[in-house]
Order: C-alpha cells, then structure tokens, then sequence
C-alpha cells in the first residue's frame, strides 16, 4: 500500500551506504534532525538550537568511518556529539533554568479544566526543578536529561557518552536524589 | 508525583518545535564542507551591513548643506543617468588584518566566496533607489568566465570561478540589467570604514556576551569602534537567533552608521575625507570623485530594500532558484 511507510532500514546501513555515497547520510538527518532540535530547544532555547543540530550532523558526517555497524540504532551516536557541543553552552543553559525561577507561572492556562492536567503541577513546582537542574553539576545533568528528555534507554545513554552503565544509574540517581530533595520531597509514594 | 515525569512536563513546556529554516542546515551536511561551516556564519552577519554601508552611507549622506563647491584639485565627474552597482561582501581572509576572523580558512587557502550579492539601482531620476539581494545558494546558469565553461551552479561560484567580473557578467545576463559598477567589501574595510566615522552608537535591549566573536557589551546604549561594530553584524546567538534578525541587526547597524555620516560630516572636507577612507576600504571601480558626485546627487534618494524572488530549487531542494516570472518581472521593472 502507497500509504503504508517504506520499512526502513538500519542507521547503521545508512551510515555504512554514506562511506561511498555521502548523499546518504542526509536521510539519518530528515529522520533525527527534528529529534535532536527539540532536545537541545528545552536545554539551550530555539536559538542556538538550529546551528547545533546542524553542527552534530557535520561531525558526525566528518567521523561516518568510525562509526560501529554493529551498532544499528545511530540515536546514541548522535546525542553523543551533540551532549558534546552542548557543553559549551553551559553558562547559557544555567541562566536559561534561572530565568525559569524568576518568570511567573503562565496564568493563561489557569482554566479549571487545565488545572488537573499533568502540566500544571510540573508549572507548579517548574521553579523547584529548574532550580535544581541549574545546580547539577554538568555530567549528571546530561545523564538525566538524556533520560527524561532525549528518551534514551540507559544503555544508549551509556554509548552516547562512553562510559559504563554501571556508571549512568549511579549518575542519574543522584540527579535524581537533588531533584527530588529540591521538590521537597513531598511525594510519599515515591521508592527509589 | 514521579520526579522523571515532572521532568518531562517541564521538558514539554521548554520544547521548540523545529523550523522549517532547519532543512538549510541538511544543505550545507551535503555540501559536506565542515571547515568551511563556520565562516559562512561569521560572513553571513557581516552581509548586509558592509555591503549596504559601503553604497547607502556614502551615497545618502549628503545632506542639502553639502551642495558647497568642491575643492579645486577635485575634477568633477558626471554620474548622471541610470547606475546599477554590484555589491559584494566577500569573506576573503587573505591580506592583513582579515585572517584573524579564520586563521585556518587563510592557512588553507580556499579562495573566497561571495556571500552577500546585491544589485543597488540607482534611477536617472534618482527618486527611489532599489537595493536587490540575491541569495547565494541560487542556483543560476552561469556563462563562460575565462577557462570555465558556461554552467549551472550557485551564483557565488562564479565569484570563485572568476572574481567579481564573472559575477558581474552572470548577473547581467541574468536580469538584463546593465551593471556598471562593483563594489567589494571584506572584514578589514568594514571596520575600517566604522572606525573613520569615529564609531557608532547601538541601543541594544539585552546584553551580548558572546565568546565565538569576543563581544561583551552591556545593555542600552553603546559606542561601538570597528571591531566590536564588526563582532555585533557577525553575532549569531542573540536575540531569537534567527536569520531575519540578524538582517535586521545589520541594518540597525547601516542606520547607526547613516546617523554618524549625517551629524558628523557636515561639511565637504569632513566628507571627502571619509570617502577617502571609504575608497580605500574596499575594491571598486567607482573613484573618490565618482562616490562623491554619487553621494551628492542622491542626497534626496530613498533606498528600498528587497529580495529577489526565490524557491526551491526543482533538482535540489536545498538550493533556491529564481521564482518566474517574479523575478524578470522585478528586473524589467528596474530597467
């Protein structure tokens, strides 16, 4: 069927494909470009975002040979180089959670309706955790962040940033801890 | 409430979508020339700023009080009728003072590209000059330059295939257009021309901080010299870092550079001197003489700004070509 999507294959075929046709590659852009601007647009803001993106997919255009086939899923890969360029934006994605602190909470969703959805208690306590996402020190933010915002399993994480995984639970608990002393710990229900 | 799941709302609530300007970058990844990335950021921003100031700022100075005879040693020059001047703001790190704005681009020696490209009009009955851009990456037939063949490529090729004169020669045929002059600007003659206005003032609304250009500057009101004028047009991280306001920085900074030429050169001499510098701060054709009967003459003239009419391109997305009959239409209109 015309509207069934094509099966698609492996990153990893792609990345193999571009070694000789470098036109290739462009597909793993149309399929994870949109993905990795909306990651760095929550830490850094749409400005910088553009250019980033752009920036991971010319890296990892210039290192395609070294790239591991064995490896199908290029998501790891590529949240990799850009955890990399983000690190330079420190300064930036600090002042970007402090600014959080000080805007006040939307009141234009104010509606009864809205108040019991999901969002509105993440605005709630959006001080709280901007907060404790600016103190965290930069490579356990990048390891819960990953997780809560690039979606990536802890394996993937793992490979993105080249360390153990032994290494991300025990970094992505203590950002976790802070997070949640910083909310008060207020949650009865919530068990590590 | 789970702390990953509030995490997630907020991440919903920072989350940009992306726009659709993100596909240019798919562009540059098949050009597949990272080195070359980013200096046609840092070029990008100096674009309309030291092409439009090196035409709009000597040519619209000139107030009525200028009408003043000119000294003896200088021979007057007739500039009457229709004028088109090229402008070209080049991205050379070749020759002093340029390879500092991408050391590695001067070591390796990769020519120079046009990146900005703007056709000013200038009517023989001087009304209302029209500043066209042409983008870069429009992909245009471009005739036989010395040794290269007639082919279909963007049109900043051809300044790299054959300097301004293959640029020139491409863009009259492509609009009809009669183009009398060129202008070429670099990074060194922006600041040059900057600095011998004494500097110009910027009302800025947020600080800028910016580490790739070296640039610190406080809110409100600031006096910018040469190269902090030059680290301000080149900025791309400020604002909503999109490609529109950096234009409109640029032009802010023309603005400011008009206001300075206006209230600071009130008499002849003080104008012929910065003409002066302005001559010496970039390649064209056009004298001392000619810029000044120029400025002169169009001390009345409003300037419009406008683009040429562009779409994809129908091989490659990812290029642009001129939209038809839009832009014939536009250029007849200029004959």
């Amino acid at each position: 069927m015309i509207t069934q999507p094509a099966v698609r294959g492996a990153d990893s075929e792609l990345v193999s494909a571009s070694w000789t046709d470098p036109e290739a590659f462009a597909v793993l852009f149309d399929r994870y470009s949109a993905m990795l601007y909306r990651y760095v647009s929550k830490r850094l803001g749409p400005e910088p975002a553009e250019d980033l993106v752009g920036e991971t997919f010319l890296i990892a255009f210039a290192r395609r040979t070294n790239y591991d086939l064995a490896y199908d899923d290029a998501r790891p890969w590529l949240f990799g180089i850009l955890t990399k360029l983000v690190s330079r934006h420190h300064r930036k994605e600090a002042a970007r959670y402090r600014a959080l602190l000080r805007a006040p909470v939307d009141a234009t969703v104010e509606s009864p309706a809205d108040r019991v959805a999901a969002g509105v208690t993440a605005q709630a306590v959006r001080a709280e955790l901007a907060g404790a996402l600016a103190a965290l020190p930069a490579k356990d933010r990048d390891v819960l962040l990953l997780i809560a915002w690039g979606d990536l399993t802890y394996e993937e994480v793992a490979r993105a940033l080249g360390i153990p995984v032994g290494t991300v639970r025990s970094r992505l608990n203590r950002g976790r801890r802070k997070v949640r002393a910083a909310l008060g710990d207020t949650n009865p229900m919530e068990e590590e | 409430m789970d702390d990953l799941k509030l995490l997630r709302d907020l991440g919903v609530e920072l989350e940009h979508e992306p726009p659709a300007t993100l596909r240019l970058q798919r562009e540059s990844l098949s050009r597949s020339r990272p080195r070359r990335r980013w200096a046609a950021w840092w070029t990008a921003g100096l674009v309309a700023a030291a092409t439009a100031a090196a035409v709009v700022v000597p040519t619209l100075i000139v107030s009525d009080r200028h009408t003043a005879p000119a000294p003896a040693a200088w021979r007057s020059v007739d500039m009457s009728g229709t004028r088109n001047v090229l402008l070209i703001g080049s991205d050379t790190r070749e020759g002093p003072g340029n390879a500092k704005y991408g050391p590695q681009q001067a070591r390796s020696d990769v020519g120079q590209r046009s990146d900005t490209i703007v056709i000013v009009h200038i009517p023989a009955d001087r009304g209302t000059a029209t500043a066209v851009s042409i983008p870069r990456d429009s992909m245009v037939a471009i005739p036989r330059c010395g040794s290269s063949p007639a082919q279909r490529n963007m049109i900043n090729a051809a300044y790299d295939l054959g300097g301004a004169a293959c640029l020139r020669k491409t863009l009259e045929s492509l609009t009809g257009l009669r183009i009398q002059h060129t202008v070429e600007v670099d990074f060194t003659g922006f600041k040059k021309m900057v600095n011998a206005l004494g500097g110009v003032e910027v009302t800025l609304r947020r600080p800028v901080d910016d580490r790739a250009s070296k640039l610190k500057l406080p809110a409100g009101k600031n006096h910018l010299d040469g190269e902090a004028a030059l680290g301000y047009v080149r900025l791309r991280y400020y604002g909503d870092g999109s490609d529109i306001a950096r234009v409109k920085r640029q032009q802010q900074l023309v603005q400011a550079m008009l206001k300075k030429a206006r209230s600071g050169l009130s008499s002849p001499t003080s104008l012929k001197t910065f003409l002066s510098s302005v001559r010496d701060a970039v390649t064209t054709d056009l004298s001392v003489e000619s810029l000044y009967a120029l400025a002169t003459d169009l001390s009345k003239t409003e300037l419009t700004f406008t683009t040429v009419p562009w779409e994809p391109d129908t091989q490659d997305r990812n290029r642009l070509q001129w939209k038809q009959p839009e832009a014939r239409e536009l250029f007849s209109g200029l004959k």
